[in-house]
């Protein structure tokens, strides 16, 4: 990795993807795909840790 | 004993510290390597060789910490963003993008993108943060892009767009205007430009809605690569380049038209001439240096001349006019100068401390600060000598027209003591030696060489 002693901005981070022209936003999508699929297997695993049967509602809350 | 740069701290791997007149970089494990690979690039040599990079080689480590330590040479003055003009800016935010283009094309990167980390040497701008590089690595995004937004895109479309000057903001918050700042700012026409819709709108809105996400291994396993960087950056570049700013005169441009200027214009370059070679100063500070006639004289005299003034648009025009001379343009009202500041108040000296003057010029100024900006004469005189520096001063008689003027609106009640000839040559006895003077044509100007008393 590279080293970031400066805050990148997650946001920021996924816009300049965005801004590399079709590539980019092919990738920003993917990643930000990404991104709410590992939240949704973060609070599924969440709930079952604590026995809940019930998925999460909302994954972006 | 080095000592450390106050502002240098920030990066462990690589930090500058000051050891006598030398300025060394301290560099861990991790910093070596970045200046391995940095030096095993073709691009090095070509940067440093045409004066976009500070030169830099190996030297003693005198530990301290250190796996490795190179040495700078000493630039002779430091000035920082909120003291450039908007030409300065823009020169410094394509540099930064032209670096890293080059970088990313030989698999090296610039881990930040702030221009804290350039200055200007004889009018050019030069990236001196030779730790800010380091090897690439596949799939990482540009660390540096909301940096970037924040202290060159968006300080300059403030100025481009909205008409507005980037000092105050960037002088009270260093790390510059956010995206979201930049929504509120600019008007709904402003923001339906393209550039505005990406840079600003839609920044804002994903800062917002992903704060604190960790993101980077998402984008690597998306594919990222550095074409992409590349592709941005192009973009960013012709974005830079299209902002212009028309410059409104406010009133100062055109100040030597004025006749008693250009009348005297000669006079005091000759005053000054004189004072030059006599005493062939390294370092002058031009107090009010308008468009920067009489820095050009010191800069022909073999002196680095330190323009201050507080009027952008002529120190613009000096600042395009004076590439290639020794004259270091500082946008700086002399009633609020630069103050210390940053972290624990000492990270960006004060522009008074960075001076250190050998000799200097106050043409055409201190009228204005005692009748302008109502500073007793006394306090201005004091000021003076707290520089320990020879002074080449301009003194206006309250007879004079261009007084007239200033106090036309005051009341005899609310001027200062020690504007009048006598009592003002009492108040430099209390400071000052007089070398020489010359009373100027209209007898209402006298030009005094003074030397500070004690001395």
């Amino acid at each position: 990795m590279i080293f970031a002693y400066l805050d990148a901005g997650s946001g920021s981070l996924i816009l300049q993807a965005l801004l590399g022209g079709l590539a980019g936003i092919a990738v920003a999508f993917k990643a930000w795909k990404a991104r709410l699929v590992g939240k949704r297997a973060v609070s599924e695993a969440e709930h079952e840790l604590s026995g809940t049967e019930e998925p999460a509602a909302n994954s972006e809350s | 004993m080095p000592s450390p740069d106050p502002g240098s701290f920030r990066d462990p791997s690589s930090r500058v510290v000051f050891d006598g007149d030398r300025v060394l970089r301290l560099l861990d494990d991790r910093g070596l390597r970045s200046w391995q690979d940095l030096t095993s690039s073709d691009f090095f040599g070509r940067a440093t060789a045409d004066g976009r990079l500070i030169e830099a080689h190996e030297t003693e480590n005198p530990g301290e910490g250190a796996v490795g330590a190179l040495e700078h040479p000493r630039l002779p003055f430091i000035s920082y963003p909120y003291e450039w003009t908007f030409s300065m800016l823009k020169n410094a935010a394509l540099l930064q993008l032209g670096l890293l283009e080059e970088a990313l094309g030989e698999g090296l990167t610039i881990k930040d993108a702030t221009p804290f980390n350039i200055q200007f040497l004889d009018g050019h701008p030069i990236f001196i943060d030779i730790g800010s590089f380091e090897r690439y690595q596949p799939g990482e995004p540009w660390i540096g892009y909301r940096q970037f937004t924040r202290q060159f895109l968006f300080p300059l479309m403030l100025r481009s767009w909205a008409g507005l000057p980037f000092h105050p903001w960037l002088r009270g918050d260093m790390e510059g205007p956010s995206a979201a700042d930049m929504k509120r700012i600019l008007s709904r026409g402003q923001r339906m430009k393209p550039a505005a819709m990406m840079h600003v709108t839609l920044q804002a809105r994903m800062e917002e809605r992903m704060s604190g996400e960790a993101v980077r291994s998402n984008l690597r396993e998306a594919g990222f690569s550095s074409d992409l960087i590349v592709a941005n950056v192009g973009k960013l570049r012709s974005l830079v380049e299209s902002l212009h700013w028309e410059q409104e005169d406010a009133g100062w441009s055109g100040y030597h038209s004025f006749d008693h200027v250009a009348r005297d214009r000669d006079d005091k370059a000759g005053f000054l001439r004189e004072s030059l070679q006599a005493r062939q100063p390294g370092r002058v500070l031009d107090l009010g240096a308008n468009d920067g006639h009489f820095s050009a004289i010191a800069a022909e005299h073999g002196a680095l001349a330190i323009a201050v003034d507080g009027h952008e648009p002529v120190l613009d025009s000096l600042y395009k006019q004076s590439a290639g001379s020794s004259i270091a343009v500082v946008v700086s009202d002399l009633t609020n100068p630069s103050p210390s500041q940053g972290w624990a108040g000492t990270e960006r000296p004060s522009l008074m401390e960075r001076a250190n003057p050998d000799l200097i010029v106050a043409y055409g100024v201190i009228h204005h600060l005692m009748y302008t900006a109502s500073i007793p004469p006394r306090s201005i005189l004091k000021w003076l000598r707290d520089f320990e520096a020879p002074v080449v001063l301009e003194f206006v008689s309250p007879e004079d027209p261009m007084v007239d003027k200033l106090t036309a609106n005051k009341l005899e009640s609310e001027l200062h003591a020690g504007r009048d000839e006598p009592a003002f040559r009492q108040l430099l006895a209390a400071h000052f030696e007089i070398r020489r003077e010359k009373v100027l044509e209209g007898s209402t100007r006298i030009l005094f060489d003074l030397v500070p008393s004690g001395r």
